[in-house]
């Protein structure tokens, strides 16, 4: 008797449990819900008071809109470009140093990783001034090389991958060589389908990292034509312009959607890296 | 870094060629009210989001742990608005803190709340850009703290309940102190990155009115960037890179044994 007593009581925690989470992922959510829906509104739903959460009809006229509006499929083009181009090369250079840092041994390697490592402590905004130096004394400014360039490594990539790398056993490239393999062999055919969880954990941060930037691209562009995503955003807020809230809401759900979609096929791979590596993305 | 440090040293405007003036950039740094108006705003900042984001998800990550049904879902539903860009959450912000057809103050009224001019009322305006700053920050904090107390045995719960402890003394005397490390290390974390707020800030206030939103970092932007002083904002940057460098030394001394780096 008193075990069925137990059991209900337990079943009675967990469903309230159940039901305070869902209310507040609901409530969480709530802004994004809204973005999307307000984006299938029509400009004069947007004024109604008090808010509704759907408007009168269904409309795609704020995608439509924003798509000719500004230029903005050439703002996503250039963040997709950006984005893929930092993501792969940064697969690419990490995982180079990161091979070398972990299987071949050399003079001062440890040393050198650490200074490495050490500029990972370093905070974007503090280098933001010699970059911008550095990039406009190259000539880059309204560049994809500003865009890109500079965010084409990070330390915390062949950090990753040098741990990664470190657990795949000697005998393995041994044997490589032995068959007449050569280093870069070694690591395209030996380390990278091993690899393969690393390598896409920094492909994918990579990728977040660089469609979410902001501040570099506010200060290495001006030209209309080199805006990103992000920055073609921040100027619709612009009360002076005419746009209305469901054409900028059309716009964020562009710019948000990539990542989203990106996030449900990738997430457990995105969550555990974040578990493992303790990285805020 | 060191292009930092001597640009911080010189007065320049990137037109005409640097000047040395020594120190005088920190001087008229510590001098400026601006500066320590903008030290106060980024204070105020991180010591409202950081505690705010870390309880909030303490609690939901202690409930995600207890067996429910559905967890997978749970934990994309947490982490949606933590990958959203920041210019995209802020812009979806100024959205729903619109004064007169806004969600939020519509959901005000219902506590009889008068239409608040959230960004446009100094008093309210940092207020806003924290409430993204804290949606944004509780996904990443759930997730790792979910992370941390699925790392801790049963057999202590077990042991517990064995002596009669009831469920608040087992979160409070077992849970945070077992977490503390994990708690520590995204404390740390969060810290330093909300030490550099400025996109939140950029897209929903452009650091008004009257500067009550303006950070060390937007402050740096400006100095930087609109009114040309590289020397003088390079010494922003290096006063905004040794607070962050005592908060990264502080992780390194006791944060280690958590991340298995």
């Amino acid at each position: 008797m008193q075990l069925m007593e137990e059991k209900r009581l337990r079943l009675v925690r967990v469903v309230l449990i159940q039901l305070f989470l869902l209310a507040f992922v609901l409530v969480l959510n709530v802004p994004f819900v809204w973005m999307v829906t307000t984006s299938l509104k029509i400009r004069k739903d947007v004024f109604i008071y008090p808010p509704q959460l759907f408007g009168s009809q269904l409309s795609f006229k704020g995608y439509a809109y924003v798509w000719t509006f500004v230029p903005f499929a050439r703002y996503l083009l250039n963040s997709l470009f950006i984005s893929t181009a930092v993501g792969v090369s940064r697969v690419i250079l990490a995982s180079l140093a990161a091979y070398a840092f972990a299987k071949i041994p050399f003079a001062g390697s440890r040393q050198v990783f650490y200074i490495f490592l050490g500029t990972m402590m370093i905070p974007f905004e503090v280098i933001v001034i010699p970059n911008y130096i550095i990039v406009k004394a190259l000539g880059w400014l309204d560049t994809y090389y500003a865009l890109i360039v500079p965010l084409s490594i990070r330390a915390f990539s062949i950090f990753l991958l040098r741990q990664f790398f470190l657990q795949i056993p000697r005998e393995l490239d041994d044997a490589a060589e032995m068959d007449g393999a050569g280093r870069l062999r070694c690591l395209f055919t030996i380390m990278y389908p091993l690899a393969r969880p690393a390598l896409l954990t920094v492909c994918l941060y990579s990728f977040l990292e660089s469609w979410n930037s902001f501040f570099w691209p506010l200060v290495v562009t001006n030209k209309d034509t080199m805006r990103v995503v992000q920055i073609g955003l921040s100027a619709l807020a612009d009360p002076t312009i005419s746009i209305q809230w469901n054409e900028i809401c059309a716009a964020i759900a562009l710019a948000t959607l990539p990542i989203v979609v990106m996030f449900f096929f990738v997430q457990k791979y995105f969550l555990e890296g974040i578990t493992i590596t303790g990285m805020k993305a | 870094m060191g292009v930092a440090l001597v640009t911080s040293l010189h007065k320049w405007n990137l037109l005409s060629p640097m000047r040395f003036v020594g120190l005088r950039n920190y001087v008229a740094l510590f001098k400026a009210p601006d500066f320590w108006n903008a030290l106060r705003v980024t204070i105020v900042y991180v010591v409202g989001i950081v505690p705010t984001a870390l309880v909030i998800s303490i609690v939901v990550a202690i409930l995600l742990n207890e067996r429910i049904l559905g967890l997978p879902f749970f934990r994309i539903m947490v982490y949606l608005p933590a990958i959203t860009p920041m210019a995209a959450a802020a812009l979806i912000f100024v959205h729903l803190l619109e004064p007169d057809f806004g969600l939020i103050n519509y959901v005000l009224s219902f506590f009889g709340i008068p239409k608040l001019r959230w960004l446009n009322d100094p008093g309210l305006a940092l207020l806003a850009v924290m409430m993204v700053g804290v949606w944004k920050d509780i996904g990443y904090n759930a997730i790792i703290v979910l992370a941390g107390l699925q790392s801790i045995p049963g057999v202590y719960y077990d042991a517990a309940r064995i002596d009669g402890a009831n469920r608040v003394q087992i979160v409070g005397r077992i849970t945070l102190p077992l977490l503390s490390p994990v708690i520590f290390f995204i404390a740390v974390v969060q810290v330093i990155a909300s030490l550099q707020v400025f996109t939140s800030i950029k897209v929903m206030t452009s650091g008004g009115p009257a500067g009550a939103t303006e950070s060390i970092p937007y402050y740096l932007y400006n100095n930087a960037f609109r009114y040309s002083n590289m020397g003088y904002a390079s010494a922003v940057a290096l006063v905004l890179f040794v607070i962050i460098f005592v908060f990264t030394m502080l992780q390194f001394r006791f944060g280690e044994r958590k991340v298995h780096y």
